[in-house]
């Protein structure tokens, strides 16, 4: 391992060596091997979740119903909710979902494609595949906030994943505040939760970019994908 | 694999993970909890896992990406805050080997300039210099091609090298 390892590397003037001799290491202290320990037990051998836990849950269950009895009157309702917000939030687990276990597929996204297409009612006249600094690596479906939609997953080379939804979003009204000047369109750019997002309407639709470009520095980069994805990318509803 | 197996093999590394999880969050607790949460995403996606693969190397992508996930952005802005590395983020010195005077200092020195890495730079450095994983199994955990881990290594050591003369 340790040849293949140095093969493809420069001489380093013994950096390499200075680390494994001189860098501190930190071994997992006693508390924590313990957690860990117990943690991987199997199920069988501990107790039912219920015992240790069913009478506090009970207990919390009743105190929310009855303050949420005592407080609901003067709850805003659900209709008042910014849809923007909503979808906004949405593609955002979407990403999350993406950066843990969404699948990079080069390889099937030709196939993946039609079929997201046809599932989604969202055709693509024209997708940005990707170049040499980003590549898309999936298509999928999705269902946000009780529409229907496409979803493009890209990576970049620095292993960065950018997601792109695009659903029907005909009623949905993008605020005026956050609108920034990017090449030849003004996008709604805003930062959520730790991460970027880049919002637009084409056609009948509702675009959204998101990705953990957040840096004065990367967000640059994440404006760049922008201009290709948003220049090399035709959607419209087929029904 | 049977579970008690995986278990009992998941468990050889946790020293190692616990290295990589301290430098990457430059806190103790934190880094404990990216642990815990590393081997519960584990045992959660076991039967993902390959036997006869690389498991060490799975588990450094799971806590990899755990941490990009849950902590890049905290670290983001604590950065911008001072210049780099703030005092209260230095890592952990108290498990550290008792040495003489000049050895520790180079000690502190030497973890002092790892911290003022990028992540993307300190990941791979760690991975490749100290847990001795091979390039392939890197680029795997970095999601990126091989060519990109070794510029990655090779600029990180350009720039400890900057680094540590700083403290000369």
């Amino acid at each position: 391992m340790a040849t293949e390892r140095m093969d493809g590397q420069e001489d380093d003037g013994g950096m390499g060596q200075l680390l494994r001799e001189r860098l501190t290491r930190h071994p997992a202290p006693a508390m924590l091997r313990a957690s860990v320990r117990e943690a991987l037990e199997p199920a069988a051998v501990r107790p039912p979740w219920w015992m240790q836990w069913g009478v506090p849950a009970a207990t919390a269950l009743a105190t929310a119903m009855v303050m949420l009895l005592w407080i609901a009157p003067s709850l805003p309702s659900g209709a008042g909710a910014d849809p923007a917000q909503l979808v906004v939030r949405a593609v955002l687990a979407e990403h999350a979902r993406n950066i843990f276990w969404g699948e990079s597929r080069t390889d099937v996204v030709p196939a993946a494609l039609p079929r997201a297409m046809e599932e989604s009612g969202v055709a693509l006249n024209w997708v940005f595949t990707g170049d040499e600094d980003i590549q898309l690596v999936n298509a999928k479906p999705t269902y946000l906030e009780g529409r229907r939609g496409i979803e493009l997953a890209y990576q970049d080379s620095a292993g960065h994943t950018v997601t792109y939804v695009i659903v029907p979003g005909g009623s949905v009204a993008l605020p005026e505040r956050g609108r920034v000047q990017i090449d030849r369109w003004k996008p709604v750019v805003r930062k959520e939760n730790g991460f970027s997002l880049i919002m637009w309407r084409q056609q009948n639709l509702l675009c959204v970019l998101a990705s953990d470009l957040v840096s004065d520095e990367d967000l640059g980069r994440f404006k760049q994908y922008f201009v290709k994805v948003r220049s090399s990318t035709e959607p419209y509803v087929i029904y | 694999m049977a579970d008690d197996e995986f278990r009992q093999q998941a468990l050889l590394h946790l020293d190692a993970l616990h290295n990589l999880a301290v430098y990457l969050t430059r806190n103790g607790s934190e880094a404990e909890d990216l642990v815990q949460e590393t081997y519960v995403r584990a045992m959660r996606f076991s039967h993902r896992f390959q036997p006869g693969t690389h498991l060490r190397a799975w588990l450094f992508q799971i806590l990899r990406n755990t941490f990009l996930t849950f902590y890049r952005l905290r670290e983001r802005e604590s950065a911008l805050s001072e210049d780099g590395v703030p005092e209260s983020e230095a890592p952990m010195f108290h498990d550290a080997p008792h040495r003489d005077g000049e050895s520790a200092g180079a000690h502190m020195d030497l973890d002092r300039a790892l911290t003022k890495l990028p992540e993307e730079f300190k990941t791979p450095l760690l991975l490749a210099e100290v847990e001795g994983l091979a390039l392939e199994d890197v680029a795997r955990i970095m999601d990126c091609p091989v060519g990109t881990v070794k510029s990655r290594i090779f600029r990180a050591k350009e720039r400890l090298r900057g680094f540590l003369k700083d403290y000369e």
